[in-house]
């Protein structure tokens, strides 16, 4: 027992002594209770408005999908009891589970499913393809609806159960009905938890209670899939704004689990007999570079693949992540090493032996002729400030006028969307990092995206690497769309619309009371247990 | 005396429009955009588009100052624009923590600075003296962060004696309430200590000089009277105004204190804000800060008179 407990007790037992009532039973129900810390503040709750990491995690807790995938990336029922296709693959037709509720006591209809689609439709990529297929989108029955499209989409089930953001969660139409760029204000939902809004303290406390009439699946768990067991009454997640207080708060049992403990801290964790470590999520994260493809000198492909020329990716990912090289492995790649579209195809450009003198032949011939090449580097988040303190000097290395703009995120954030060229407040290269869970393939991968106007920040135009998506999205099977990969990593590879800078893992840290934990893309929370 | 309450009280009221203004022009022309955060990573230009549209913030900058003004005028401080909470309610959330943490430093900086710049003046030179100056030079030189990790590390950590973080609000039983806020409390309060402690003595060797205190002394007054009665009281014009000027420094402390002990007060509503752009809620934090300030410096030059009959408004 610790000290606090003892003198506690102590001071309780003469309490109890001195006014003759009953001395409160230390720590009652604490079992039952899981105190965890986020990644970040859980500001908003809406996770088709709002789309970070965070919001989505939590929003796992409230909402329930049609479909979850595991960690083999295969989309299994969840909601969902079955589904027919229509031979010509046009029509799918939907079945819901029986006894589905929301946390408010109603049933759950298909018209609320249908609501809910119609809303995530309009802020999810795939949800767009597949709006724009879209024929028809009707409840049949209570528990039944189809959907009619106008050409085949063979990613239909893996869209409706991916774990990338915005996530397809279901909720009552009438909260589903909300404007898509306006928060909802209701958190009703039929996920295993309940949301205790009055107790929400937006940047300090989350707190969630235990849905008794949820009713999981009989299949264990695996990420989204499987039955999602609570074994916890309470979940409450507690902000901590500073790592080194929430790594003395794990240390003094205060807190159960930490989802993203710095990797500073961790050798003084690792020291607490009560504290186990682990890598978080084995998709980890990949670090990007990007350039803005709109103005000189990165509008010229040979300016982009000088850089790429010259990036030794270990310099930059012991930047990040620190001395412990189990942490990090190069990734001569556009998709995440590990995972089944992992390829190397064309990457002689990152692989071989780094090459200044090439690099600064192609700024050459690019016509860069010292003009100030603008890179935001936001210092609030460490990772970035890393990367942008090593391309720094990296790019000063081959001869380039860096203008180091050193800034927060929420400056970048804006600034990056700004299209004017440097001279009007536009830029030349930011830094971010993709999940790696984004990037297993071209689903969800923004960064890969190469439609000119259209794409991401940096607006790259590269119709060889769109082809390239567009098979993997008519693709059949694993082999169609491995080769679908394997295309567009050739073309990325040449046209460069960003730059990887290595792949990274991060820890997560528990008390070793805590039993279930099991790595994946966010924390999964059914199944998990405390002594 | 109350038609000069009444009149710096309305005073008041130009000092916030300023501030309002003062605000409000910071924040439009400060870089960042709230769409962009809301929006997250992966969303498109035209994401970002969209939600700046619903938030209103693609309207020029007047016609959004002048319904900023129009709200405050019905005491409507706005809806933040990441929580969607009303902003009265994110700091009627807040208040408490961050109440109890400054009154708590200030009582305890008080009781524990006054006596020890009392005691190192009427010692002046001695040893005692010089400690109590060692501790104040520490107090300025020492960040606050600093001492907040050194008190959790020895009394949470090492002794096991005190929380690490969090709060517990006073309903919940004063001990509980208590246990949470000393640490931060005395990392706070180190500082403000040394400052009050600082001019104590600075001001009390001064009123302790005087041709009153050698007749006192001549009377046969004990040194009890002396220094408390005769001394402190003259001494306390000034002190009570660095008292006051203090709260400033425990507003900017109490940004720090509240991340390092991750207690929910409004310093990080401040912090989480400004690195969101929540426009409203810092607006309304920053507000509430100054009307809280102009009130404090009120009440500082009301307390003038009771030390000094002299005064009069």
């Amino acid at each position: 027992m610790k000290r606090r407990s003892v003198l506690k007790a102590a001071a309780a037992l003469t309490a109890g002594a001195a006014t003759g009532l009953p001395a409160p039973a230390i720590a009652q129900g604490a079992a039952r209770v899981l105190r965890f810390v986020p990644q970040a503040n859980l500001a908003n709750f809406d996770p088709i408005w709002g789309t970070q990491f965070v919001v989505r995690n939590a929003s796992m807790l409230v909402w329930d999908t049609l479909y979850g995938i595991d960690n083999s990336f295969t989309p299994r029922r969840q909601m969902v009891e079955s589904e027919e296709v229509s031979a010509d693959g046009l029509t799918w037709t939907f079945r819901l589970r029986p006894g589905l509720r929301w946390h408010d006591g109603e049933p759950v209809l298909a018209r609320d499913c249908v609501a809910s689609l119609e809303r995530w439709m309009v802020r999810d990529g795939m949800g767009q393809m597949i709006r724009a297929l879209r024929q028809e989108l009707v409840a049949v029955d209570d528990r039944t609806f189809r959907l009619r499209l106008s050409a085949p989409y063979p990613k239909l089930l893996f869209a409706l159960g991916k774990n990338n953001t915005p996530i397809a969660f279901m909720m009552p139409e009438r909260i589903a009905k909300t404007d898509p760029f306006q928060q909802i204000t209701e958190f009703v939902g039929s996920g295993p938890m309940r949301f205790n809004r009055a107790e929400w303290v937006p940047g300090a406390r989350a707190t969630w209670t235990r849905f008794e009439q949820y009713v999981p699946r009989d299949e264990p768990p695996n990420w989204l899939a499987g039955g999602k067991r609570m074994l916890f009454d309470r979940i409450e997640w507690i902000i901590q704004p500073d790592p080194a207080t929430a790594a003395a708060a794990l240390q003094a049992g205060e807190v159960d689990w930490w989802e993203t403990p710095l990797t500073d801290l961790i050798p003084v964790l690792r020291r607490n007999r009560n504290i186990r470590i682990d890598i978080a999520d084995p998709l980890g994260n990949v670090g990007c570079l990007r350039f803005n493809h709109l103005h000189p000198p990165f509008n010229d492909v040979r300016a982009r693949q000088a850089i790429a020329w010259v990036v030794n990716q270990a310099d930059f990912m012991r930047a990040v992540v620190g001395g412990d090289d189990g942490l990090w492995r190069p990734m001569f790649s556009y998709f995440t090493p590990e995972t089944p579209n992992y390829t190397e195809a064309g990457s002689e450009i990152l692989k071989n032996t780094r090459d200044p003198a090439m690099a600064r032949r192609l700024l050459q011939e690019a016509g860069y002729n010292g003009e100030p090449v603008v890179m935001l580097v936001a210092q609030d988040l460490a990772p970035l400030s890393a990367m942008g303190q090593v391309a720094n000097a990296l790019l000063r290395s081959i001869g380039m006028n860096v203008d180091y703009v050193a800034t927060d995120w929420g400056t970048v954030g804006a600034r990056r969307a700004s299209r004017e060229p440097r001279e009007r407040g536009g830029w030349n290269i930011f830094f971010t990092w993709f999940a790696g869970a984004d990037c297993t393939n071209p689903a969800s991968y923004l960064g890969l995206r190469a439609h000119g106007e259209g794409a991401w920040f940096g607006w790259p135009n590269d119709p060889a690497i769109e082809r390239g998506r567009d098979k993997w999205f008519a693709a059949r099977n694993a082999e169609e769309e491995r080769a679908a990969c394997e295309e567009i990593s050739r073309a990325a590879m040449i046209s460069q619309p960003f730059t990887p800078t290595g792949f990274y893992r991060a820890y997560q840290a528990w008390r070793t009371n805590v039993s279930g934990i099991v790595p994946g893309p966010l924390p999964w929370f059914w199944g998990v247990s405390k002594a | 005396m109350l038609a000069y309450v009444v009149r710096r009280i309305l005073a008041t009221i130009p000092v916030m429009l300023v501030v309002a203004l003062v605000v409000f022009s910071m924040l439009m022309l400060a870089p960042g955009d709230p769409a962009a955060v809301i929006a997250g990573d992966q969303a498109t230009p035209q994401d970002v588009e969209r939600i700046r549209q619903a938030l209103g913030l693609d309207r020029p900058f007047f016609v959004q100052f002048a319904d900023f003004l129009w709200r405050l005028l019905h005491l409507d401080l706005g809806t933040s624009i990441f929580t969607n909470l009303p902003v009265t309610h994110m700091i009627a959330q807040r208040i408490e923590p961050t109440l109890a943490l400054m009154v708590l430093t200030i009582v305890l900086a008080v009781s524990v600075a006054v006596p020890l710049g009392v005691v190192a003046a009427w010692k002046a030179g001695s040893w005692i003296d010089r400690g109590v100056m060692l501790f104040a030079v520490f107090g300025f030189s020492v960040p606050v962060f600093v001492v907040g990790y050194l008190l959790a590390y020895f009394f949470a950590l090492e002794w096991e004696l005190l929380p690490v973080q969090g709060y517990t609000p006073l309903g919940e039983g004063f001990l509980p309430f208590l246990e949470n806020l000393i640490l931060p409390a005395i990392a706070l309060g180190t500082v403000y200590i040394a400052l009050i402690a600082r001019i104590t003595r600075a001001t009390m060797l001064e009123v302790l000089a005087q041709d009153y205190i050698r007749t006192a002394k001549a009377k046969g007054l004990g040194t009890r009277p002396i220094l408390f009665l005769h001394g402190l009281k003259n001494a306390a014009v000034p002190i009570s105004t660095v008292v006051g000027i203090g709260i400033a420094l425990l507003i900017g402390g109490a940004v720090v204190t509240e991340s390092v002990f991750a207690i929910p007060g409004l310093g990080r509503l401040t912090v989480d804000a400004i690195l969101r752009r929540d426009y409203p809620v810092i607006q309304g934090v920053v507000l509430l800060f100054s009307f809280v300030y102009v009130l404090i410096n009120l009440l500082i030059d009301l307390l003038y008179t009771l030390f000094d009959p002299r005064i009069r408004y």
